[in-house]
């Protein structure tokens, strides 16, 4: 145990205490209270009204193209990172990571450089009457690219921990490729696929910047959550735009008991998969 | 028949793992691959098995190059030394395994595999835990429902990779008395790599030395012993001292020349290794003959039938000493007390090769 007097620890846990309180529980709690300043019936008729609706039908909509994609990506990318030693793996593992370290906005700028009526790839598309930005499909890339490092960061150390052993014994007695990865190493990841999975949702509904380039804010058609949000900020709708934001602010709260729940899943299962790894047989054989 | 090797070379990189091994395993034995750790032994059972692939050379399992075949066309049962049970199964499951995933053609039916695992599981011993996962096991236990899993498929070889490394000592012998009798029933044509000299010598029927890559000697336990090819067999299969000797009049002469017949180092009588095994040197309290040397007594482990003297050899090497509870008694030795060593047998070796 510590040294530490008494004084010493309660004041350090005040102070963090205090600082969570000032910057997370104080603000998530005013999202409720000015959502609800005016009564529940304000409440849910600001979520009833017809562009909060459509803009919460986009987000769920992008989000489960996005998160699938990112699914089978960092499946792909982990699987890959930890199995194979080739030539270009940690630049593959650098660029996993690049979402993490570039500005969203950036990103978003990005795609519309890239498929803008203007940009690269713009005119092309437009004679093939095909839109990219400031449509859905520009919402979906921006938000696979922000969310791409989630499922493959969650995977790659859980994969390299595992090793190769019970794949090759797999393969040993006879199971084919698809085999072993359905039947011996899925079952091995599923709660860190499911973990990298909820962060990745989560991320991909909340996320603000790369979106907002690219969505072109069309009111009740590519405005998500959390541009919609804004909008009704900035037309001082107050309580329409902290009820739509406390859908967010559930989902936040959701996505973090998941997470806890199934660290401990996990944590669990390491404890298992430890005493598998413990060489000594104490009871004899 | 059985397994035959031939010019197996595996590199990694600018490093020869396996260079040119050539083998044959006559069908049903029981082979060792003894070897210290990095010299290749691991690799050259992992080649058999197709999970590394070869640069070069055949695999020949019953006159049949598998050298093409992917593992799990091989029909090859393999026990890794970390078990590498299925954690999320049961221990049924596991064996069940790999008659499971075969093509709906040639899989058993639901009676069929139940009936052939708990035949199996029978076999090792553990049909009563046929429900337990494997972290319920002990190390044991995980190394039986390994070996019952491997055999599930029928294999033609079976590829054991220190099977017993990971336990701890009583057990691994009791282990592997078991797998022995195992052998003698089943008769399955059977190698298991090996970094124990003991466990090599008691339960296979064969011995492959190898070392840095290569094949330093093939034999039944008893010629590697009695006769070492080399050098290295010597010194890693029982315990031995090294002398360090010149040779002089075709006789080797211990300890560091005396440097009265020397006028230069130009000179200089050729140098050879002898080793004498810990049991092979008498002991004495009195100088007799030319072929003695002396020796201070440092340290004396009492306990079991021999007993072990670790002793300083006057030019300064330590020697190890084993001598019967008997004579050591007669003796009447004591810590610090001179003694004189006359080697019974020894084995003299210049640059590797015997002399």
């Amino acid at each position: 145990m510590t040294t530490e007097p008494k004084a010493v620890q309660w004041a350090l846990i005040l102070l963090a205490g205090a600082f969570l309180g000032l910057f997370l529980l104080v603000p998530l709690a005013s999202v409720f209270a000015e959502a609800l300043a005016k009564g529940a019936g304000s409440y849910f008729s600001a979520l009833r009204e017809p562009s909060a609706w459509a803009a919460l039908r986009l987000t769920v909509l992008a989000a489960l193209i996005a998160v699938p994609l990112n699914l089978v990506f960092g499946l792909c990318a982990s699987w890959c990172i930890a199995h194979f030693d080739f030539r270009g793996r940690s630049l593959l593992l650098t660029l996993v990571d690049l979402p993490f370290s570039v500005s969203p906005v950036i990103s978003g700028l990005v795609y519309v450089l890239l498929f803008g009526l203007h940009g690269l790839l713009g005119p092309w598309l437009a004679k093939l009457d095909i839109q990219v930005i400031f449509a859905l499909p520009g919402i979906v890339l921006a938000t696979v690219f922000v969310t791409f490092p989630f499922v493959a960061r969650e995977l790659i150390p859980l994969m390299e921990e595992l090793g190769t052993e019970e794949e090759e014994a797999a393969l040993l007695l006879g199971a084919s490729g698809w085999q072993s990865f359905f039947r011996i190493t899925l079952p091995n990841i599923k709660w860190g696929v499911l973990y990298g999975v909820i962060l990745c949702n989560a991320r991909a509904m909340g996320e603000f910047g790369a979106v907002s380039v690219v969505s072109g804010h069309i009111r009740g058609k590519t405005n998500t959550v959390p541009l919609h949000v804004e909008i009704l900020y900035n037309e001082y709708n107050f309580v329409a735009a902290f009820a739509v934001a406390s859908v967010l602010a559930l989902l936040a709260l959701a996505t973090l008991a998941a997470k806890s729940l199934l660290e401990w899943q996990i944590g669990r299962q390491r404890r298992v998969d430890d005493t598998l790894r413990t060489e000594e047989t104490v009871h004899g054989y | 028949m059985g397994i035959e090797l031939n010019h197996i070379t595996k590199r990694y990189g600018s490093f020869t793992a396996l260079t040119d091994i050539g083998l044959s395993i006559p069908t049903g034995e029981l082979v060792a691959l003894l070897g210290p750790s990095g010299s290749g032994k691991t690799t050259l059972l992992r080649v058999i098995a197709g999970l590394e692939p070869a640069d070069e050379g055949s695999v020949l399992v019953d006159g049949d190059n598998i050298a093409a075949k992917s593992p799990r066309e091989r029909r090859v049962g393999f026990v890794f030394q970390h078990y590498a049970l299925f954690r999320h199964m049961t221990v049924f499951e596991n064996v069940a395994f790999g008659l499971r995933v075969r093509p709906r053609g040639q899989r058993p039916s639901k009676d069929e595999i139940r009936e052939r695992v708990m035949r199996l599981l029978t076999l090792v011993q553990l049909e009563n835990l046929a429900r337990r996962y494997p972290s319920q096991l002990s190390g044991g236990q995980r190394q039986r429902v390994a070996l019952a899993r491997a055999l599930a498929v029928e294999p033609s070889v079976l590829l054991l990779d220190e099977p017993f490394g990971a336990l701890d000592a009583r057990v691994r012998k009791e282990l592997r008395r078991w797998l022995r009798r195992l052998h003698d029933e089943i008769q399955l044509t059977s190698v298991f790599v090996t970094h124990d000299q003991e466990e090599a010598l008691e339960v296979a029927d064969r011995i492959v030395v190898v070392n840095e890559g290569k094949i330093e000697q093939v034999g039944t336990p008893e010629e590697v012993y009695r006769d070492p090819a080399s050098a290295f067999v010597y010194q890693f299969l029982g315990n031995v001292n090294l002398f360090h000797a010149r040779i002089e009049d075709g006789r080797p002469v211990l300890g560091p020349s005396s440097g009265e017949n020397n006028s230069g180092p130009e000179a200089e009588p050729p140098l050879a290794q002898v080793f004498v095994r810990s049991h092979s040197l008498d002991v004495h309290t009195h100088r007799q003959g030319n072929e003695m040397f002396g020796a201070r007594v440092e340290h004396i482990s009492p306990a079991g039938p021999f007993i072990k003297l670790e002793l300083k050899a006057t030019w300064g090497d330590y020697i190890e000493v084993a001598i019967p509870r008997e004579r050591y008694q007669e003796l009447g030795l004591s810590k610090n007390s001179d003694v004189f060593l006359a080697p019974k047998e020894m084995q003299v070796f210049a640059d590797n090769y015997v002399i």
